[in-house]
Parts: structure tokens; C-alpha cells; sequence
């Protein structure tokens, strides 16, 4: 689980995040929402880190407040992280088993043998076959987040975090994605948060939805009752879309 | 600077890393240092054949003067001022696509200290390789200049050769190794900057790149008048 609370951050005077407070449960996949601008990206990289909060507290697991760790004891914390970036964040200078191979080479003392079983067993279970001498260059987007993701979860974190998972993949790639992060959060019970602004992705998937709207937290729910909540600008952002204000003339003839 | 040099995580990579660095920024700079030597040896000999026009100065001056300015000159600040293009360029433009791209954050995100890991394998490598480079880059100047000489007939083989045996002063080999060994801090620690903390993307990417080769430059002459003060005083 992860609780972030009163976080406030600004660049170069601008207050980019207002008092935003949240709990993210674990085994579940979150999902922060907004526009572009709103300032989700700013705060997921202030959980993981990379952003320093100007104050606030970020707890990880309700009993490590990861925002004031000591750099040592961040960098021991990282290892149960696992990040999924928005343009994958590939290593070109390495191949797919390269890429998968890092974390485990630079953190781990498996022999090379064990870290061979572990990269493949990583990709198998994203579904990546005979693509391990391939280079990020000659993946497919939707290849390139699979073997990121498979990176992300090589050293088993404890955590995940996806920035726009599926930005730049089409709509059945992107289901793909939103399934297979879904399905590895169940499966090893792991904290992941998920940041999109794909309405798709919050239907699909979002177990736990926090709408964030200029900076500041508007709405907390879950997919179940987006549809109906009595938030003006959570709606005029869930129902932008002609097709999401077609689908929502069903809901409410239906209901 | 202290996160670039503190003590690699796995020692065992690291040499791994800096060999292939050496390699990718060093060995393959040897075309154009050759290249060039050869050429600046060669016009360096004429120049000072169609100087030294005076009887009263023996031919053989021609060859010492052309050891004097490969040695004490050309070979360090002008190489260095060569690789600072070509390597500086290379090094920033690199580490800045990975800030753009986000892969420096995957980096730091897995606990890595992404600085010491992108950059000090660069710049140990050069460190220990461009010195190489220096001593290259003098020998085939001298040997630009005796082909042009022996082609040309400006002045004898035999006055050439004599010239550059000629008081020998074995410490300015060493001058022009170390002024590179601290050229090549220069060269690589500069553009590694900029890249680091490359922003705005491919554009910004570039404009690292090029202020990295214009500052590096600037820090090569400076430093070449401090190192000259001091070693030769």
C-alpha cells in the first residue's frame, strides 16, 4: 500500500500539485486520471522519487515514509520498485535480454545461468518469444512496453508504476497492456499504480481511480461508479468524447 | 561531480564498460588523428622549409622545428581540440537522447547511480587511451613531414632526419601526454554535463551538444596556457 499526503510541488514558482492526498491499495491496479497538464506525471515521479516534494509525506507500506529516506536506504528501497516509463524507456544500447538482464546484473550475485532462467521466465510471461537478440529499434511499440515491463518486474518489486502505459498503441495493443499489468498485479500482489488519461484503460482496469484536476485532487472511486459521479469536471473529462456521451445516454435510459 | 566519481557498484562491469568506451571513443578516433597528423606534418615541414630560406640557417632546423610544434603543440591541444568535436559530440548527444527518453530516470528509478555509471567509464578510458593517441599523432606528423620532404626535395632526407634528433628533449613527450591526460578530464566530463542535463528534446538535445564542443574548447585553451606555464617554466 501506498499513502501519499498533503503533497504540494512547484517548478520555478508554479504550483504544479495542491494538496494532494491518496491511498493506493495493494494488489490493485490505481489509476491516477486527468488531462494532460493536470499534473499526474508530476506525481507519480514524486512517489517514486524522481521529483523532491516541496512538503508532504509519501509512506510506503504505512511504515516507511520514502520521502525522507537517506539516499542509501532509497537505493535499497528501489530495488523492490519496478517502473514502467511513457516511451518505454529502453536501454538502446542493449538488446531485449540485455535490457531484461540489468537490474539483475547490477543488483543481484545470480550466476549467469539463473539470471538467463530469470529473463526468460520474465518474457515468456509477457509474451515476448524468440526476440531476445532484437534491439529496441526493431520492436513494435507494443513489444517495447512488453519487454519494459518485463524489466520492470525482473527483480519481483513490490511495487509497479506506469506512466501512460498505452500512449502511441492502438486500442486492442493498449487492452493487451492494460490486462497483462492487471494480471501481474494480482498475481504477485503488488502496489501498482497506473497513470493514463485513456477512459478505456479506467473501465478495463482501474480497480482505484484518482482524478486529478489542475494540480489538485477532484474525485477517488472506483470504474463502478465513474459513470455516475456528481463531479462536473470528472464528467466533462469522463464523458469528452462523442462515443463516451453516447454510451452514457444508455446508461441512464438503462438505469 | 562527487556522484560521477565515487566507487562503481560492480568493479567487474565497470572494466567492461571502459573497455568498450575505449574502444568506441578512442580506439576508432585513430583514422582521423592519423589523417590529420600526417597532413599538418607534411605542411608544418613546408611551411618551415619556405621560412628558413636564409643561408645562414642550417637545413637541419627545418626538422627540429617541425618536432618542436608536433610535440610541444600540435599533437595534445590541436588533437585534443579535434577529439573535443568528434568524442565531445559524440558524448553528449548520447547521454542527452537518454535524459529525453527517459532512460537515465530508469536508471536512477532501479537505485542506480546513473552519473557514475554513464560517465566515468568515459572518462577513464580517455584518460588512459588519448595519451596514445598524443604519441601516434607525433610520430606520424614527423613521418607526414619526412614524406613531404623526401617527395618534395625541399631539403635532404638526410637534414631532416638529423633535425629531428636534434637536442631532444625526452620531457616534452611527457609535457604533451600529460597536457592530454588533462585535456581528456576536459573532453569528457564537459559534454557528459550537458548531456546529463540535456532538456527539451531533440533540439535541445543538439544545442547541448554544440555549447558542450564550444565550452570544452574554451577549457582546453585555458588550461593549456595554465599547463604550459607550469610544466615548462
Amino acid at each position: 500500500m501506498i499513502e501519499v499526503k498533503d503533497i504540494y510541488k512547484s517548478f520555478a514558482g508554479k504550483e504544479v500539485l495542491k494538496n494532494v492526498s491518496a491511498v493506493f491499495e495493494q494488489g490493485k491496479t490505481n489509476l491516477i486520471i486527468g488531462q494532460s497538464g493536470s499534473g499526474k506525471t508530476v506525481l507519480l515521479k514524486c512517489i517514486v522519487g524522481l521529483h523532491e516534494v516541496d512538503s508532504g509525506e509519501i509512506w510506503f507500506n504505512n511504515n516507511i515514509l520514502f520521502n525522507k529516506l537517506s539516499f542509501k536506504e532509497k537505493k535499497e528501497m528501489r530495488k523492490q520498485i519496478g517502473m514502467l516509463f511513457q516511451g518505454s524507456a529502453l536501454f538502446d544500447f542493449a538488446n531485449v535480454e540485455d535490457n531484461v538482464r540489468f537490474p539483475l546484473e547490477m543488483f543481484s550475485d545470480m550466476s549467469r545461468e539463473e539470471q538467463d532462467e530469470r529473463i526468460n521466465f520474465c518474457l515468456k510471461r509477457v509474451n515476448i518469444i524468440n526476440a531476445n537478440k532484437l534491439f529496441p529499434s526493431e520492436l513494435s511499440g507494443g513489444m517495447q512496453k512488453r519487454v519494459a515491463i518485463a524489466r520492470a518486474i525482473a527483480f519481483s518489486p513490490k511495487y509497479l508504476f506506469c506512466d501512460e502505459p498505452n500512449s502511441g498503441l492502438d486500442p486492442r495493443t493498449s487492452i493487451l497492456i492494460d490486462n497483462l499489468i492487471k494480471e501481474i498485479t494480482e498475481e504477485y500482489k503488488i502496489t501498482t499504480i497506473i497513470n493514463t488519461h485513456d477512459m478505456n484503460s479506467v473501465m478495463e482496469i482501474g480497480d482505484k481511480v484518482v482524478f486529478i484536476h489542475e494540480g489538485e485532487k477532484w474525485w477517488e472511486g472506483s470504474k463502478d461508479n465513474i459513470l455516475h459521479a456528481d463531479n462536473k469536471e470528472l464528467n466533462d473529462f469522463v464523458f469528452a468524447s462523442k462515443m463516451a456521451k453516447t454510451l452514457k445516454g444508455y446508461v441512464e435510459k438503462s438505469s | 561531480m562527487t556522484k560521477v566519481f565515487t566507487k562503481p557498484d560492480k568493479p567487474r562491469l565497470f572494466f567492461k564498460h571502459m573497455m568498450r568506451e575505449m574502444f568506441k571513443l578512442g580506439f576508432t578516433s585513430i583514422p582521423i588523428v592519423a589523417i590529420i597528423s600526417l597532413f599538418i606534418g607534411a605542411v608544418i615541414a613546408l611551411q618551415m622549409a619556405l621560412n628558413f630560406d636564409s643561408p645562414l640557417l642550417p637545413k637541419i632546423y627545418i626538422g627540429l622545428a617541425t618536432r618542436e610544434v608536433l610535440l610541444l603543440e600540435f599533437s595534445s591541444t590541436v588533437i585534443a581540440l579535434i577529439l573535443a568535436g568528434k568524442v565531445g559530440s559524440n558524448i553528449a548527444s548520447e547521454i542527452g537522447s537518454m535524459r529525453i527518453t527517459e532512460q537515465i530516470d530508469a536508471m536512477e528509478i532501479m537505485g542506480l547511480n546513473s552519473a557514475n555509471y554513464l560517465i566515468l567509464p568515459k572518462v577513464v578510458a580517455l584518460v588512459i587511451f588519448n595519451p596514445f593517441l598524443t604519441a601516434l599523432s607525433s610520430i606520424l606528423g614527423i613521418i607526414g613531414g619526412g614524406l613531404l620532404v623526401d617527395i618534395t626535395q625541399v631539403i635532404r632526407i638526410v637534414d631532416y632526419i638529423n633535425g629531428i634528433q636534434f637536442v631532444f628533449n625526452e620531457f616534452y613527450v611527457f609535457y604533451g601526454i600529460i597536457k592530454m591526460a588533462v585535456f581528456s578530464i576536459i573532453i569528457t566530463t564537459i559534454p557528459a554535463f550537458y548531456g546529463y542535463y540535456a532538456s527539451g528534446g531533440s533540439l535541445g538535445v543538439g544545442q547541448s551538444s554544440t555549447r558542450s564542443i564550444v565550452a570544452s574548447s574554451v577549457f582546453i585553451l585555458v588550461f593549456d596556457l595554465i599547463l604550459t606555464q607550469l610544466l615548462l617554466q
